[in-house]
């Protein structure tokens, strides 16, 4: 459920230009936390900005009760973020979202992870979900970023024994392209098993995901990106406007969707 | 010293405490249960409901400007009915008072919502919105005086629940207003709902709402929201004032309890503070016991220059 955590700052560094790894002491959230699952953040200690922001859950170690962000410092939250020393206290409430990543259950399933941006962090939690509960899950990791220097995850994928595949625009690392250039071969490749993909990322990337995957008959999750004012299910500033005519909050209604449920405007 | 007397009298009910929440803010129940008690809430003050669902305006809906939001729901609700049907059973499980926020475009919606929700049992209180100012046409009651009393009037002929009327501060003299609703057979006021304001994108030169219009909350509008129940209270004395506009903290409260109301609503702080209403009213009994205040009723109005 829930709830508000008043966490200590355990480390909070670098990893490319413009993003950091915030990681808490905060117990009752790592025991809760599932991949999918956001939490808002509030850094100013007067009201402007007034509303928290909200970030995905990174990594949990629930043993030792922690769980981390990683975020990209792009305004006044982000910088605050970015300021905490260990030792002092990052203002969270979560975990927040209703309905989150479901893995494929099948037993032989391709599990396909296309990540942008700071849609990278949700997915690297999932795919670390799916190790521990399966022995040798079938995992491939595709990254996409503009340019090789704002590429997040891979040497922790792979050394995590992921099979993880870039695509930067610039072709400055992996493929150049898209991740799409990479995620049809990939299809075609893993045609004879069962496949789920799971999406995070700019909006455009994931919209050109789920329209691949709709295209060649492949299920397809995504989490959507959109501004979540209160994400406790009561402000209705979250909607989104689903392919059956309804208009749900993407805070408790999501933020995972189908993306055959998704009605792109 | 023994605990201090929180419990205040709006109309016909008595609110454990002055906290309540502000409609649009809280959802319709089941959000917040599973995050605070609502049994320790004065009263749970629902979303605005209409006789039809409706889907509201299209996004973005909610911005943040300095120290505030402005909102553009459009008052997204899946109708009375549903509200019956599916809202209120789970409502009716908690010993709080329940009052619902009606919203219409017409006298007969208005009064249409009235008798059912009284004779749908487990409603407490009707808060009648006349001051929307997210859709067309819903300012036209909340700024004339003679449309107002026609319509409390009207509402007042078929309910005996406690009558609430939510003011605008969007009008030129709200005393006028404020009296017209009181005269009509309005048990209490609420004030103030939202500010119409707006906002603009430089970079892509766009209004940041879908709607370009919006209404401005949170602690921006404290400042206007006190003078309005100020001027209110000092004009009506003896009505009910629910006073609510920025409220975040207990001090918030107590100065808008000094100022004249005899409840507060919490609204845009529950967005940042899931809690923050049962953390005021814990606050506010504290602010008494602190300074010896035995009843919470001794301090409506009771500022002095
Ligand atoms: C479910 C979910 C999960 C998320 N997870 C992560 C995550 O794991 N990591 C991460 O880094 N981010 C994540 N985000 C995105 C993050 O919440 C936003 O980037 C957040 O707004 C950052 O807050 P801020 O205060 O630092 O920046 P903000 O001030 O909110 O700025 C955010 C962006 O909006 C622009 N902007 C600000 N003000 C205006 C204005 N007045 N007009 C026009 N544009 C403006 C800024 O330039 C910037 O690009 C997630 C978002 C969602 C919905
Ligand atoms: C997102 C949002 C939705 C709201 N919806 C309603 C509504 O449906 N009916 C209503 O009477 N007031 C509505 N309000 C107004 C609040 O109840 C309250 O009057 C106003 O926000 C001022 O209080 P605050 O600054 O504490 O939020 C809404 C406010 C916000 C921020
Ligand atoms: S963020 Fe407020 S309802 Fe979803």
């Amino acid at each position: 459920m829930p709830h508000q955590v008043f966490a200590r700052v355990l480390s909070n560094d670098p990893i490319i230009a413009g993003h950091q790894v915030i990681t808490c002491d905060a117990p009752s959230l790592a025991a809760e936390a599932q991949p999918g699952h956001f939490v808002n953040v509030l850094t100013a200690e007067r009201s402007d900005p007034l509303l928290r922001k909200p970030f995905s859950v990174y990594t949990v170690d629930r043993d030792r009760g922690q769980i981390s962000l990683l975020y990209s410092i792009v305004g006044a939250t982000t910088e605050g973020m970015a300021r905490k020393r260990p030792g002092e206290i990052l203002d969270i409430v979560g975990p927040l979202g209703g309905r989150l990543f479901q893995a494929d259950p099948r037993p032989n399933a391709a599990h396909i992870m296309v990540g942008g941006g700071y849609g990278v962090p949700p997915l690297v939690f999932l795919s670390r979900e799916l190790r521990l509960a399966q022995s040798e899950p079938n995992i491939t990791f595709i990254i996409g970023a503009r340019r090789k220097d704002l590429l997040l995850c891979e040497a922790e994928l792979i050394a995590a024994g992921v099979d993880a595949r870039v695509a930067t625009e610039d072709g400055s690392h992996g493929i150049s392209g898209r991740v799409t250039d990479v995620l049809e071969p990939l299809l075609l490749e893993k045609s004879g098993l069962p496949v789920t993909v799971y999406c995070c990322g700019p909006t455009p990337m994931m919209r050109a995901v789920a329209e691949l995957c709709l295209r060649l008959g492949v299920t397809c999750q995504l989490s959507v990106e959109v501004a979540m004012p209160c994400g406790i299910g009561v402000c209705m500033g979250c909607v989104l406007d689903l392919t059956d005519g309804r208009r749900v909050r993407c805070c408790v209604d999501g933020p995972v969707f189908e993306a055959a449920e998704v009605k792109w405007s | 010293m023994t605990t201090p007397n929180t419990a205040v009298k709006i109309g016909k009910l008595t609110l454990r405490n002055p906290i309540v929440t502000g409609s649009g803010t809280f959802g319709f129940g089941p959000e917040m249960a599973n995050i605070v008690d609502l049994n320790k809430l004065g009263a749970v003050v629902v979303k605005s409901t209409s006789r039809e669902a409706r889907l509201g305006n299209p996004t973005p809906r909610i911005v943040e400007t300095p120290s505030g939001i402005l909102n553009a729901i459009g008052l997204q609700n899946s109708g009375v009915d549903n509200f019956i049907a599916e809202k209120l059973p789970f409502l009716r499980n908690y010993d709080v008072p329940i009052i619902v926020n009606l919203v219409g475009t017409e006298v007969a919606d208005y009064v249409h919502l009235a008798e059912k929700l009284t004779a749908a049992g487990g409603v407490h209180g009707l808060e009648i919105n006349i001051s929307c100012p997210n859709v067309s046409h819903g300012c036209d009651f909340a700024v004339d005086p003679v449309l107002t009393a026609e319509l409390i009037r009207e509402v007042r002929k078929v309910t005996d629940l406690t009558l609430i009327t939510k003011l605008s501060p969007n009008v030129t003299d709200m005393v006028l207003i404020a009296r017209a609703a009181v005269d009509a057979g309005s048990d209490a006021l609420s004030l103030i709902n939202t500010l119409i304001g707006t906002a603009i994108d430089i970079r892509r030169r766009k209004f940041r709402l879908a709607n370009i219009t919006g209404g401005l909350s949170g602690p921006a509008v404290k400042p206007i929201a006190l003078r309005c129940v100020w001027q209110v209270h000092r004009a009506l004395p003896n009505v009910p004032l629910i006073g609510m506009g920025g409220i975040m903290s207990a001090t918030d409260a107590v100065e808008f309890l000094l100022a004249g109301a005899t409840a507060v609503a919490i609204g845009t702080a529950t967005f940042v503070n899931p809690t923050a209403a049962t953390d005021v009213a814990a606050g506010l009994e504290a602010y008494l016991v602190e300074n010896g205040i035995n009843d919470v009723n001794a301090l409506v109005g009771a500022v002095t220059q």
